[in-house]
């Protein structure tokens, strides 16, 4: 008989894994809203991190450059991606908006 | 992997290289110190590059905790090292710094050494700038799908 290898059967009980909730379900807050405010804090907190940066490469504090350089690009793009998010969500609302009955 | 790791990667060797080219640039200044605080002339240095591990458990412990102190893969200067070839004697006997025998010790810097080693370096900062450069590019044409 062969055994089966020691942890396999705990494959099945991967925690923190996001699980599907079926549409109208009550749940706790978590829902899209929060989704996108987390999206934004977290763009906010990366566009701080860079003004914190720059400010300190402007006042010939021990800032390198390139990592400067870097976290403004960061700050950058996650902006940009969260701008298009929201367009496409405003784009969204307004289709439904339009709707005709 | 986030979608920033690829610029904390090339970000990471951008400082690294910015590091070696300043201890070049130090090598080159020196290359006629023959006094120096510790005493004896200025001593060739060179940098150790170490590159963050991947170990598994590293991996693991980002994926799980979903932050990482470090970015598998980026680089830094894990420490500066003394050239320990010795320094050269050159008959100088009105130096101050000359022995008994008329001799000064310089330090053994090769100043074309030097400026090819600075080429490398300014070469390597080029090649990590063009790879920043690319993963902007992608980035940003995967936000571009979103665009209608």
């Amino acid at each position: 008989m062969i055994t089966p290898p020691a942890g396999l059967g705990s494959i099945g009980s991967i925690s923190g894994l996001p699980t599907m909730k079926p549409l109208g379900a009550q749940d706790t807050g978590e829902g899209f809203s929060g989704v996108l405010k987390n999206a934004l804090q977290q763009v906010n907190q990366l566009s701080g991190g860079a003004t914190q940066q720059i400010g300190t490469l402007l006042q010939g504090g021990n800032a390198d450059m390139s990592s400067v350089m870097i976290a403004v690009e960061k700050a950058d793009v996650a902006f940009q991606l969260m701008m298009q998010v929201r367009n496409k969500i405003v784009s969204a609302y307004q289709d439904v908006e339009k709707m005709q009955f | 992997m986030n979608l920033f790791d690829s610029l904390t990667i090339s970000g990471s060797a951008l400082t690294a290289e910015r590091q070696r080219s300043e201890i070049i640039a130090a090598n080159l200044a020196n290359a006629e110190t023959t006094h120096t605080e510790a005493g004896g002339p200025f001593k060739r240095r060179e940098v150790v590059f170490e590159s963050a591990g991947t170990s598994s458990f590293r991996l693991a412990m980002a994926s799980s905790t979903g932050f990482s102190g470090r970015t598998p893969g980026t680089v830094s200067v894990s420490n500066v090292v003394d050239d320990p070839s010795p320094s050269v004697m050159r008959y100088e006997p009105g130096h101050p710094d000359a022995n008994k025998d008329g001799y000064v010790s310089y330090p053994a810097i090769n100043p074309a050494m030097e400026m090819v080693d600075l080429m490398g370096s300014v070469r390597s900062y080029q090649l990590n700038a063009s790879a920043v450069t690319a993963a902007k590019q992608m980035i940003q044409q995967t936000i571009d799908i979103l665009k209608s």
